[in-house]
């Protein structure tokens, strides 16, 4: 499956709303298949910080590890929010 | 060339603010215009514009520093993060029509980091006025946030106590992952900000305390710094004189 993170907005700043949109997307990931990649396109999100992907991808990740694959990763404060979140992993 | 007469649409455009703003502005006695024309329409001195601009970080210093504050002007002040979150996508909007999508995005990220800071660890504990003022004047390059919270140092404090001074704290959020607010484990928003300093044509002066910083590319080292007059929350300024 794939998750547009562009449906959550496109300036993803805060830690509520990085939380509110974990807890409003629990019902779809509840119904991903096994096994299946669970995709994350960042395409469209111009601006992201650590504490937003704090609230919505650490817990992905800790949920479904490997199985989680970002795409769409170019935009400068994507991949300075991606390095902070991955030198703490 | 100082004292050439602008429209009001193009003084809009180098305040950042909407035209309705500006007439309001005029009324209020904030910002007046020179009315000109048959139909008296607005006009505004160019020294009259540059001189606002130069006046929004000594608004912003003011309050920080305020012994009896109060609200500052509604422009300028954003009670919840609501109005924050609204507010910093009209700044991306106006810098997205000046800039590429590039640099906006860094230049939103650290504001917003630092804007949302304030509110994370100061909710339900703000001393005296509760949110933040957040202004910019895009003209200058500048984007001004600051906060009457606890600061850096009482926060730190709770997860670090041997911490004593403001120096030290700043130090900490700056290069550590730490949070404040136990038990949460993360906390990485200055040190976000940072990186993205450093690597890029951008600066920020940021003041907790008596602590203060300016940062800007290439720096390996903290320069902290004992500021003339103490504050008790944060007091940031990103520049982006540089960036396109």
């Amino acid at each position: 499956m794939t998750i547009d993170l562009n449906k959550f907005g496109t300036t993803l700043v805060s830690r509520p709303a990085g939380k509110e949109a974990w807890l409003a997307y629990q019902p779809v990931l509840k119904e991903a298949p096994q096994n299946e990649k669970i995709i994350v396109d960042f395409s469209g999100v111009v601006v992201l910080t650590p504490s937003w992907a704090d609230e919505f991808l650490t817990p992905l990740r800790e949920k479904f590890r490997e199985r989680v694959e970002l795409i769409n990763t170019d935009n400068p404060s994507i991949k300075a929010t991606l390095e902070i979140l991955n030198e703490n992993r | 060339m100082q004292n050439r007469l602008l429209s009001i649409s193009e003084a809009a455009r180098l305040l950042g603010v909407s035209i309705d703003t500006l007439r309001r502005w005029d009324t209020s006695g904030r910002l007046t215009s020179i009315r000109s024309g048959p139909r008296g329409h607005r006009f505004y001195k160019q020294s009259d514009i540059e001189r606002f601009l130069q006046e929004i970080e000594a608004m912003a210093r003011d309050w920080a520093e305020s012994v009896n504050p109060v609200k500052p002007n509604p422009d300028v002040y954003c009670q919840t993060r609501d109005v924050f979150q609204a507010r910093l996508e009209t700044l991306q909007s106006k810098l997205s029509k000046i800039m590429s999508i590039e640099t906006v995005s860094l230049i939103v990220a650290v504001a917003g980091e630092i804007g949302n800071n304030s509110f994370d660890h100061n909710l339900g504990n703000w001393p005296d006025i509760p949110g933040i003022f957040f202004s910019y004047a895009i003209r200058n390059r500048k984007v001004v946030l600051v906060d009457r919270g606890q600061g850096i140092l009482t926060t730190l404090k709770r997860v670090r106590p041997e911490l004593t001074n403001s120096r030290d704290a700043m130090k900490v959020a700056f290069t550590e992952t730490i949070s404040g607010r136990y038990p949460e484990s993360r906390g990485n928003g200055l040190k976000f900000v940072k990186s993205i300093i450093v690597k890029n044509p951008l600066s920020l002066y940021f003041q907790t305390g008596n602590a203060q910083l300016y940062l800007k590319k290439k720096d390996d080292q903290l320069d902290i710094q004992q500021a003339a007059t103490a504050i008790k929350g944060c007091f940031a300024v990103i520049s982006f004189e540089e960036l396109s």
